[in-house]
């Protein structure tokens, strides 16, 4: 009896990721309806992607009634900052607005503020967050629980958006953590971000999707290029059951870094770790993108790599990790939940100079 | 992924530890397949896993001496409710005995369980009890987390401080748990409450008859009181300290049971004028239930005697509470026509309860009605209150009435 009353509540969800889905498709022109007046958005003569989201993000402000505007918009703090997580603790871990308690048109016009801040490389950015929010509702009806579901996600605008102050655009749920702090007009900061699946593939409509897969294969590339000896000093001594610098772990980078020093590895090896930093640093708009591979690029020989486990990154606490002086980057296999005869991966992206565009001291 | 729970109980002679490993984090640390043969685990690796927590857990006094740590035993058993998922956890008792003459209550951890391995995990610390300081099992008291210090790459020791408490602190919080346990024991409340309905009143040809008097009253409810008290003092002696031992689901009954026998005594004098014997009676049996309490608390003799005259005083003090709020206006009440109706109507709500309890007790499930008695509870202050309105509206109409009456002749 209980289990098919879940299930009666899954159907509108799925059929609401289906309708947002379609509709956010088309960022660049928004059209919007409210009860008194219609409005056309569109925000696609802004020049760069922070400008499109605070226009985006205006539009959005504008279908709102004025308690979802206090919910949505809260004070730029660091008590607000680092109020995320990757567990399916709903609001109770989050700021903002919940999807499933919006109109379809306010959850279509959220998601586009969520797309022109997203990188736009397949299974990356934009297209990756909408496949962590499809695996939730997968993980729904396989579980049969109420806390999986792609409504459970959460829009936050810390502070006033606008190309000239500081803001943070908070966006996330179970396995997915969007920060992106912007200052006078320019990402300063594109991290923390934390990215996980369940499952790590699956099939809907005869399309399989593994939005994780790039990153996986692109961490195991960079390992299998490794001599035995390379292989011998990246290899920790420790055991990752998680990330280590997943949420409330703002700040606490290890002193000293750990693993191979990615000066000693040939170019065509140095090229495979700037690779494997890719998967994430595309997630981010495609300009910032650029720019902070263009400094991680720069700073490789100070870089080091380093791994738990097995090097192919497929079972149970295998773990990888770039730290540079900037780029800091886990991956982790971890037992299935929902799945538990599968394995499902964690990852979080943090910058050592950049998280939360280094407003605040921890 | 889940976290482990180090639970300790702090008692005058050493400190009881109880760790709470999950299998999967345990078996990335300690290996042997843990996980995955779960069901003879401690059968088949007892020595291993005993050796294995002695060499991770360490207690140390201010003064640098090192306590000794033995393993008591371990179980294997589920845990449903977590954020990652129901998993199995390895349960073990250990006993932390300080040298002799230093105190329990200061000393520093060193644990690194698991996590000397497994640097993503954490061990959440408590105090589940410390009768000085007024922790008990059903509230544990987060101390700290033991985990990697991040940095560093160390994991720090924990410094576990709970001096500050006294027996004077400890008795009063148990003076309070006596309290609150009759707060919210609506069983216990409503079987006293029901018992005193048909208290101010005379029995007339087998038949609840007119007010008998404020003195007959008075003399009525504090026969019933004092036997209730003096039925449940015995038996919450005799079972906390061991003496006696029921299981819990009869008692439960039984109690639901008492609130329907005088619930029909309510409505038809059974056992007029005997109404002590039975509240002494049925007494014996809530002391039962008010011991298992305090049993679990595993206390010494002091302790537990503190605890057992605490408590009392704390039931004592709020069925005094409850009775010096409703009883005056029952005894109000009882002079005026109105009283039959709430006399019959209170009987048989409780009666429609005490069947709802005994139902869900045997079949150990909540049923509507015990759930709806569950949530009328919170507006057991405002339906005081009301009784209060009734009971003033319906002596003031009477008494106009009568002048009314005089008037006419």
């Amino acid at each position: 009896m209980k289990k098919r009353t879940i299930l009666l509540i899954g159907v509108p969800a799925l059929l609401f990721f289906a309708c947002s889905k379609k509709d956010s498709t088309d960022t660049t022109t928004t059209t919007t309806t409210t009860d008194t007046t219609t409005t056309t958005t569109d925000c696609s003569s802004a020049a760069n992607s922070p400008a499109k989201v605070v226009c985006l993000a205006e539009a959005f402000e504008a279908l709102l009634t004025s308690s979802q505007l206090a919910t949505l918009q809260v004070d730029y703090t660091q008590t607000n900052a680092v109020k995320w997580s990757n567990l399916p603790c709903g609001a109770t871990c989050r700021n903002g607005l919940q999807m499933s308690n919006l109109t379809t048109a306010q959850v279509t016009a959220a998601l586009a503020i969520v797309a022109a801040a997203s990188g736009t490389v397949t299974d990356e950015g934009y297209s990756e967050i909408q496949q962590i929010m499809a695996a939730d509702d997968v993980l729904k009806a396989a579980s049969g629980g109420t806390s999986y579901s792609s409504g459970i996600y959460f829009i936050a605008f810390l502070g006033t958006p606008s190309t000239t102050g500081t803001w943070q655009l908070q966006f996330g749920g179970h396995h997915l953590a969007v920060n992106i702090t912007y200052k006078a007009g320019e990402v300063a900061g594109a991290t923390p971000r934390f990215e996980g699946i369940e499952p790590k593939s699956w099939v809907t409509s005869g399309t399989t999707y593994a939005p994780l897969a790039g990153e996986q294969s692109a961490m195991a590339a960079m390992l299998a290029s490794l001599s035995s000896s390379e292989l011998a000093s990246a290899k920790l001594s420790a055991t990752f059951s998680d990330v280590l610098l997943g949420p409330n772990e703002d700040g606490q980078f290890p002193a000293t870094k750990q693993g191979l020093a990615v000066s000693s590895l040939t170019s065509a090896q140095q090229l495979l770790v700037l690779a494997a930093m890719k998967p994430w640093v595309e997630d981010v708009d495609d300009s910032t993108a650029a720019t902070l591979l263009a400094t991680y690029k720069d700073e490789l020989s100070t870089t080091y790599i380093a791994y738990s486990g097995n090097a192919t990154l497929a079972t149970n606490a295998d773990y990888v990790r770039i730290d540079g002086p900037s780029v800091w980057i886990e991956f982790v296999c971890q037992t299935g939940v929902v799945y538990p005869s599968q394995i499902h991966y964690h990852s979080i992206w943090r910058d050592h100079k950049r998280d939360y565009g280094n407003s605040f001291t921890f | 992924m889940p976290n482990s729970f180090v639970m300790l109980d702090i008692k005058t002679d050493g400190v009881n530890a109880e760790l709470q490993l999950p299998l999967s984090e345990l078996q990335l640390a300690f290996g042997h397949d843990v996980a995955q043969n779960s069901g003879t685990l401690v059968a088949r690796l007892s020595p291993e896993l005993r050796a294995y927590l002695l060499a991770h857990i360490h207690a140390v006094s201010a003064d640098g001496r090192a306590w000794t740590v033995t393993v008591r035993d371990l179980r294997v058993q589920p845990v449903e409710q977590s954020a990652s998922g129901p998993y199995q956890e390895l349960t073990a008792h250990l006993w932390l005995q300080p040298p002799v003459g230093v105190s329990t209550k200061d000393f520093t951890l060193n644990y690194d369980v698991i996590i000397h391995q497994l640097v993503t995990h954490k061990a959440l610390v408590a105090i589940r009890q410390d009768w000085e300081k007024g922790v008990y099992s059903e509230q544990p008291e987060e101390v700290g987390v033991i985990r990697l210090d991040i940095p560093t790459g160390t994991i720090l020791p924990l410094h576990i401080n709970q001096s500050g408490g006294s027996m004077w602190r400890g008795f009063k919080s148990m003076v309070s748990l006596g309290m609150q346990h009759i707060a919210e024991g609506t069983d216990h409340l409503l079987f006293l409450l029901v018992l005193l309905l048909p208290a101010p009143l005379l029995v007339k040809e087998k038949r609840w008859g007119a007010f008998g008097g404020t003195k007959y009253s008075v003399i009525r409810l504090l026969k019933v009181v004092t036997a209730f008290t003096a039925g449940h003092s015995i038996t919450l002696l005799a079972a906390a300290t061991g003496w006696l031992r029921l299981p819990g689901q009869p008692v439960e009954v039984l109690i639901a049971i008492s609130i329907l026998v005088s619930a029909i005594h309510a409505l038809r004098p059974v056992f007029s004028g005997k109404e002590a014997y039975i509240a002494a009676g049925f007494g014996l049996i809530h002391g039962m239930a008010f011991a298992s309490t305090l049993a679990n608390l595993d206390l010494d003799t002091t302790r537990m005697g503190l605890s057992i005259l605490g408590f009392n005083i704390g039931i004592e003090l709020m069925q005094l509470f409850v009775i010096a709020i409703t009883v005056p206006w029952l005894i109000l009440l009882s002079r005026t026509g109105t009283y039959p109706y709430i006399r019959i109507a209170g009987a048989i709500l409780a009666a429609i309860a005490a069947l709802a309890w005994i139902i869900q007790r045997v079949s150990d499930k909540t049923n509507f009605i015990t759930d709806l008695v569950q949530q009328l509870m919170k507006y057991a202050p405002w339906m005081i209150l009301l009784l209060g309105i009734a009971s003033i509206i319906s002596v003031s109409r009477e008494r106009y009435g009568r002048k009314q009456d005089l008037n006419r002749l």
